[in-house]
Order: structure tokens, then sequence, then C-alpha cells
């Protein structure tokens, strides 16, 4: 039977037992979080198989490294999603590097989804991140959303937004040091 | 670079995402040896964590525990890796495997190797300069179909020395594996035989041994990001005399 949901603590406490060679902690976290890794891998990767792969190989970066969590910088559940999430960016920016292929896939993929709007409104009423989003200009915002959820790059967001690189870049930076300090 | 950009702002930058190239590895670099730059991102990271609940759960198609326990059961760094993580698709890994591929005409290429990046140097009136390393790409049938050529500043140039039928709707797609834990990557796709510069900007130069390949793709190039098509050619790299 698959558990619905894991508590922060409760990976935490995973990833402890992990890092002891306890190989049914490590699939109790699968059975509970790889759809879920899947589909954050996914929504940048646009393709399946891919976000498979990089939750594969999440897993076993997981299991390899489970030693070096250090519980005292943040929770379990975002480590683990931060592999997941770091595997599945690495995969895309090594697969559209080449000069040749620069057909605008990034663009042809977006769905209506995953657009921004509906990213922050998945949020949920409550979230204090929402709220603090939604006092963001609105290009600032889907410039930090589309980099996190989508993976999109300075250059591809400049793209897509129709804004230099530098303004992007330093739009990006001071929405989120306004971000933070609503946050704090 | 002369974008210089604050420990803060490196710290946003990595945990959105959008560090890349030296910033990237300046990041990573950080992220273990300066404990209030890890401090900085994992913040972040808590933060903006809330996005990755908001994805949806795919069941998975493929992927289950067993291969993943079938990995972390092989020690780091050895062949069987990869095949486990493609295995959908691991035939390209047991033919990059394959030695008889070319060990008939091993002999061959290394001599080749030399005379034909410097015929196609001259040819193509480039300033003298060798390259460090060069990789004869043998066809199926072992002759020289190409030569990669990777340079001292970085530049590397695949040079076809016979022409390839490319059927309608197909490209060919080129690939270079450097370390089989990263994998195949691919580095440019071209609708026929030319010479191109080949990007391998987010990749490590070339060294000894590193294999190139040429594959038949669809147009658009391999669905899956990794080779899907047969290899019409492969090599390694070898030094460059």
């Amino acid at each position: 039977m698959r558990e619905s949901i894991l508590t922060d603590d409760t990976v935490t406490d995973i990833l402890k037992r992990c890092a002891n060679g306890d190989k049914t902690a490590l699939r109790r976290l699968f059975e509970t979080e790889a759809p879920r890794m899947i589909g954050v891998a996914e929504r940048i990767l646009r393709r399946r198989a891919l976000a498979e792969e990089a939750t594969q190989d999440a897993f076993v970066q997981i299991w390899r490294k489970a030693d070096s969590f250090d519980a005292s910088l943040g929770n379990g559940r975002t480590w683990i999603y931060t592999i997941v999430r770091n595997r599945a960016l690495s995969i895309l920016r090594n697969e559209s590097r080449t000069e040749l292929s620069n057909t605008p896939e990034t663009f042809e993929r977006v769905s209506e989804d995953d657009d921004p709007e509906t990213a922050v409104l998945k949020l949920g009423e409550s979230s204090r991140l929402r709220q603090c989003l939604d006092k963001l200009e609105p290009l600032r915002r889907n410039a930090i959303v589309l980099a996190y959820t989508r993976g999109l790059s300075h250059g591809e967001l400049a793209g897509k937004l129709g804004l230099p690189l530098g303004t992007i870049k330093s739009w990006i930076r001071r929405g989120m040091a306004s971000l933070k300090e609503c946050l704090t | 670079m002369s974008d210089l950009v604050t420990r803060d702002e490196l710290a946003i930058d990595y945990a959105l995402g959008l560090a890349e190239g030296a910033a990237l590895e300046r990041a990573e670099r950080l992220a273990k040896t300066d404990a209030v730059f890890a401090a900085l991102v994992a913040d972040w990271q808590r933060r903006l964590g809330e996005f990755d609940q908001t994805a949806a759960e795919i069941v998975p198609e493929t992927l289950d525990f067993d291969r993943i326990v079938a990995e972390i059961d092989t020690p780091a760094g050895t062949s069987a890796r990869k095949q486990a993580v493609h295995q959908g698709s691991s035939w390209w890994a047991e033919l990059w495997n394959s030695t008889t591929f070319w060990r008939p005409t091993a002999m061959a290429a290394g001599l080749a190797a030399v005379l034909l990046s410097g015929a196609v140097i001259t040819n193509l009136g480039k300033p003298p300069t060798q390259p460090v390393y060069v990789a004869v790409l043998q066809t199926a049938e072992g002759r020289a179909g190409a030569v990669v050529n990777a340079y001292a500043d970085g530049t590397v140039t695949l040079v076809p020395l016979e022409t390839i039928g490319v059927p309608e709707g197909r490209i060919l797609e080129v690939w270079t594996l450097q370390s089989r834990e990263q994998g195949p990557v691919s580095i440019g796709r071209i609708d026929k035989a030319r010479t191109l510069k080949l990007d391998l900007k987010a990749l490590k130069n070339p060294d000894v041994g590193h294999l190139f390949e040429i594959t038949l793709e669809p147009a658009g190039g391999s669905p899956t990001g990794k080779p899907t098509g047969p290899i019409l050619m492969k090599g390694l790299t070898s030094t460059a005399l």
C-alpha cells in the first residue's frame, strides 16, 4: 500500500536510515515521493522518459549522499526535491546547448497548465509565498516563477518576456530581494 | 566575466537554477565550502520548495524501485551504471561498449588520424594550428567517414570525409561521450554531411578516449535526448602528433 503523505520529519528520518544503509527506508521514500518528483522533473524537461530518468538518477544520489544531508540547513523533503530539480536542470541545459538546434523548443512546449499564474494559484490561498509573490510586479513575478518551475534560463526568459538580458537579471534579483523582505 | 555578482545574488541565481557555466561551478564549490553561502541557498530552497509540492503526481511508466537498487548496488563509475538507467534503450550502450565494432580497423585508424587531420586543415585554408586531439569516425564497414579535430582553444570541428545518404525527414546528430556517468550528449545536428563547428561549451574539453559518433535521427533531433537511431560512424579521440 502506498502511503499518501510523509511528514517533513519522516523524510528527514528516512534519510538518516538511508545513510545507515537501510534500503527499505529508500523504498518507502520512492513509493510516496517518486510520482511528485517525476512531476517536478517533467515540468522542466517536458518529456516523461527524461523525467523518469532524472528521478532515477536523483534516487541514486539520495542514497549515495544521504550521509551528507545536513538537517540543520533544512528539512529532508526540500533536500530530495532540490536533488531531482538540479538533476532535471542539468539534463535540460546539457541538451539545449547545441547551436545547431536553437529552435525555441522551450517556448513551443509551454502548456497552459504550466503558465506562471497557474503555478502561483496552485500554491493555495494561505501560502505566504503566494501572498508575497502577488505583491510583486507581474512580469517580475512571472520571471521568477518560470525560472524555478520551468527551468527557463536568463536567456530564455529574456526572449520570452522580450527584455534585454541585463534587465532580466536585475529584475529577478530585485524581485527576489522584495520577496525575501516580505517572507522574513 | 564582467558580470560580478555578490554572494547573495549568486545564492539567488543558484537556488532558482539560473546559475550556469562558471557561476554554477562557483556556486557548487561555495555550497560545500562556505557555510554562509550554504545557509543562504538552503533558505531560498526551503522557501521556493513550496512550488515543488504543486507539481502533478505522475505514476512512473518505466521507473521502478528495483532498477534504482540495481544501480546503487553497482559501484559508481563502472560501465554498468548508465545501462541500468537506459534499460529501455540500452542497445546503444551495448554498441558503444562493443569493441568488435572497430577492432579490425583500429590500427589503420591510428595512422589515418594523423594523415587526414593534416590534409583537411590544409584544404580548408585554416591557420596552421595543429589540433591537440583528433578522432577518426569510422563507418560500420571500417571506412574513415569523418574527422573530429579538437584545438587547444577549445574549438572542435567535424569534417566529413564521405557523403552520407540522409532519408527524407531524418537528420544526422553528432554525439560525444565523455563519461559513462554523464552519458552521451548531443553536440550538433545537421541535415547532410558537411563541415561544422561543434558546440562543447558546457562540456569539458575533449581528452584522449572521448567518444564521438553520428547517428541518424528523426527531423528535429532525437526525441529522447539520447541516441535512438542507427550509429553511422564513431571513433575515439587520440593525441595528434
